[in-house]
């Protein structure tokens, strides 16, 4: 009962005692503020509590955020996505399968002790080994052996030329831990430490006094707190509550813009795609599929969904920042109903069809899109029936092939068009992947560009699997979404890396500065 | 009694492992697979080697049989396990969250108490008059307005407009106990403001009915001070039924706080079990069901020992 008097004055007091502190504050400091500054501790709201964070393991964007703080792997990247070493000093390749890293002499863990070459062999091993549920295990399957030249020069010989080993080395599934590390404690070598934190709730990390980059990070600590609500985040935001926030929702967008005390950074990440069960029915045939791309008008989808914050995409969804320009209007679908009706037609169709279109009410985007797509399809005679269950029964229902039709958005993890290898590649079945999809047209373009490393033969490649792409329709793309990060303008030097490697951007907070 | 006694808590064991049995099965019918799930957060997705190896880790890959028993065997010793996703210890996190929901329950219903109470009881005193009028009207419009609709305006205006109170969060109140209350604000007076419209109801009614009987003319013929008619004879008659509705209430915001919860970013039972669901960790949700499950048996084994001791009848039925 006595509480409630104290509660109903606290507004008052509240507002009191900030500006209070702050007047202090700034008399106790007046050239000391800077110093206030580095000490600070930047709270930032994420959009759902990570579930694990595992250093090997993707368990989604939150996790590898925090992921990013506290372990490093032997390349990273910088503010702008240019791919970097970071606890390796410099890397060669002594042929086009075998490539040496010399490690940084002042990299350490957060036991304090010196990354060296035994780490690496460890931490790449905890990947590759027998029983691991590592993001990358199928991926760094190439590596044949990892040896120590010396404590702090390593050499990684594959079986095969890779074009992106160096961006899996710089991914956030592929830290470096030191081999001291035991099962439920790992030990990293990033910027921060954790300090502690409580399931679903937040997680507290201080900063690494002997982190590897001398001037390190520029704040003391990050404090993240899950915000599993978007507008709720948002709302945190706006009120000064947290500093910074991912997932903006793009509803939001405006607001921020008009705003006198936030900003935003965004590019374009992921992109939305709608799959196909071709194992029955009238999606088994390309044709049908084809018709399905060029029956959708793509700006509404950005316009219902996305607030109008995306971009229509209507070929090879190859990243913003990719090496590659393979825009060709040859091998894309524009809006035309037309030559969607014609195609059902030939297909057999011309009457249209039922069918069930799967996407999921957990997350609102999804779920427009999937209406929008529904009315498009209605206008050439595909009548789709929205099956919109929770996030986890959509995964299954994708797995097992119970939808015709289904949509899904995602991100690749770095910028090439190799990205697309677990969208496309028929070797690992997902609910990533059409129901039944199978092509060695496509398995074998992915095969020979990952292998080639002449920029312009896999370009030509590339070029190859665009084609395909089009014509064998293993998804139909729909929109890129603008991915936005928001903070108070306060908050200084923090950038959204571009395209795929929008997820890494917590990279760029190695840059970033509190106000 | 001692038969009675006995009778009601194997009644209540019996209870309790029916419920337990139901929320295992359904879980199971239940589709989604936490192990893709885990690994597929945020729309990506791992190998099928590395699901499999993480269904093996979970204990995921034994046969359903043989996980329901060792589930009946583990509940029987309050063993809950840990969480699949994470490996964290079920229990403490139970024992953290729970006191969490049941603080916002609590200092929501008397908050509800204070302002329901006293503004129902005038309401009824003067029955159709223009403060009961008022009231009533005020009232409609709050009992139709969902929790999650109000704390949504809260943060609007008092987080986001007026810059007064936190939009949401929590901190211990060990740790800070000033900014503990200010997150406590919101979210409790969103239960109450519920709570508020139905005690309010209640008592209105009960005042109303009460105000009648032969014993208050009486009371007010011998001359007695109006307060005191009103106290002794009135309200303590009235209260009864108001009691028994709050408790009910209590009983069902357990469950129900969940809205609340995750509006206002509270971290209590009720939001971890969504969580679990939605990441398909069966232990914790089987856990926190059979949790609020004996809470709410434990509290209906009391009031029936209660009553049987008030009135012997009920023993021999």
């Amino acid at each position: 009962m006595t509480p409630s008097l104290p509660m109903s004055m606290m507004p008052t007091r509240r507002s009191v005692l900030l500006s209070l502190g702050a007047g202090i504050t700034a008399m106790a400091l007046p050239r000391g503020s800077w110093a206030q500054g580095t000490d600070a501790v930047l709270k930032f709201g994420l959009s759902t509590f990570p579930p694990t964070v595992k250093p090997f393991d993707n368990t989604g964007g939150a996790a590898n955020t925090v992921k990013l703080m506290i372990y490093r792997g032997l390349m990273g990247y910088d503010a702008s996505g240019k791919l970097l070493p970071e606890l390796a000093e410099s890397y060669e390749w002594l042929e086009p399968t075998v490539a040496v890293f010399k490690l940084r002499a002042n990299a350490t863990f957060h036991n304090g002790k010196p990354v060296t070459a035994a780490d690496v062999i460890f931490s790449l091993n905890e990947i590759t080994k027998e029983g691991s549920t590592a993001f990358l295990k199928s991926d760094l399957a190439i590596i044949t052996a990892v040896e120590a030249v010396d404590d702090k020069t390593v050499k990684i010989t594959l079986s095969s030329p890779s074009a992106i080993f160096m961006d899996l080395m710089a991914s956030y599934c592929c830290p470096i831990i030191s081999a001291e590390s035991t099962d439920g404690n790992d030990i990293g070598a990033g910027p921060f430490v954790m300090k502690s934190s409580e399931k679903g709730v937040y997680i507290e990390l201080e900063r690494y006094g002997a982190y590897y980059d001398e001037g390190g990070p520029n704040f003391g600590g990050i404090r993240f707190i899950a915000y599993a609500d978007e507008n709720l985040r948002f709302a945190a935001l706006e009120a000064g509550d947290v500093d910074l926030i991912e997932y903006l929702p793009w509803t939001q967008f405006d607001a921020v813009e008009a705003s006198d005390t936030m900003q935003m950074k965004s590019t374009l990440g992921p992109y939305m795609f709608l799959l196909f069960n071709v194992t029955e029915g009238p999606f088994a045939d390309a044709k049908v599929r084809q018709a399905v791309g060029y029956a959708i008008e793509r700006q509404d989808v950005v316009d219902a969904a996305f607030a109008g914050r995306g971009v229509p995409l209507y070929g090879l969804p190859n990243p913003q920042g990719s090496p590659f320009d393979l825009s060709n209007p040859a091998h894309e679908w524009t809006y035309d109903i037309e030559k969607a009706k014609a195609l059902l037609a030939e297909a057999g169709y011309p009457n249209g069809f039922d069918c069930r279109l799967l996407a999921t009410a957990t997350y609102g985007m999804h779920q427009d899109t999937a209406s929008v797509v529904q009315a498009y399809l209605a206008m050439i005679g595909i009548n789709a029936t929205l099956d919109l269950p929770d996030w986890g029964t959509r995964v299954t229902a994708g797995k097992e092939g119970k939808y015709d039709l289904a949509v899904h958005g995602t991100s690749g993890i770095y910028n090439d068009p190799d990205s697309l290898w677990s969208l496309l590649y028929s070797g690992n079945p997902s609910y990533l992947q059409s129901f039944g999809f199978k092509s060695a047209r496509i398995d074998g373009l992915l095969e020979q560009g990952r292998t080639e490393v002449d920029t312009e033969k896999r370009k030509a490649v590339y070029q190859d699997l665009a084609a395909a792409y089009f014509e064998e329709v293993p998804q139909v793309p729909l929109n890129w979404r603008v991915q936005a990060y928001a903070m108070k303008k306060s908050v200084t030097g923090f950038e959204a890396l571009p395209g795929f490697l929008n997820g890494s951007s917590a990279y760029a907070l190695d840059e970033t500065q509190l106000g | 009694m001692l038969a009675f006694l006995l009778r009601r808590v194997a009644a209540a064991i019996v209870m309790l492992l029916v419920v337990g049995t139901i929320i295992f099965s359904l879980l199971v019918i239940v589709p989604g697979d936490p192990a893709e799930l885990l690994l597929s957060t945020g729309g990506g997705s791992a190998t099928q080697e590395a699901i499999q190896n993480l269904r093996i880790e979970m204990g995921l890959d034994k046969p359903i049989l043989a996980q329901y028993f060792s589930f009946l065997i583990n509940t029987a010793q309050f063993e809950f396990g840990t969480s699949i996703v994470d490996g964290s210890s079920i229990a403490d996190a139970i024992a953290l969250r729970l006191p969490r929901t049941l603080e916002i329950i609590g200092v929501g219903a008397v908050l509800a108490l204070i302002v329901a109470i006293p503004v129902g009881t005038l309401a009824g005193l003067r029955g159709g008059g223009r403060f009961d009028v008022i009231a009533s009207g005020v009232n409609a419009l709050l009992t139709s307005i969902p929790g999650f609709v109000v704390g949504t305006l809260f943060i609007y205006f008092f987080a986001q407009v007026l810059r007064v109170l936190p939009a949401g969060g929590y901190v211990a109140f060990s740790q800070d106990p000033a900014q503990h209350l200010q997150m406590l604000v919101l979210p409790a007076t969103t239960v109450a403001l519920h709570l508020a419209t139905i005690i309010f109801r209640m008592t209105r009614a009960s005042v109303l009915e009460m105000r009648g009987h032969d014993w208050v003319r009486t009371a007010t013929a011998k001359g007695l001070r109006r307060s005191l008619v009103v106290r002794r004879h009135i309200l303590r008659n009235a209260l009864g039924p108001v009691i028994t509705v709050v408790g009910l209430q209590l009983g069902i915001l357990l469950g129900s706080t969940v809205l609340i919860e995750f509006v206002y970013n509270w971290p209590g039972l009720s939001g971890m079990l969504v969580t679990a669901v939605e990441q398909r960790d069966y232990p914790t949700v089987r856990a926190i069901i059979l949790t609020v499950a004996a809470i709410f048996i434990g509290i209906n084994l009391v009031i029936d020992i209660l009553y049987s001791l008030l009135d012997p009848r009920i023993r021999l039925k």
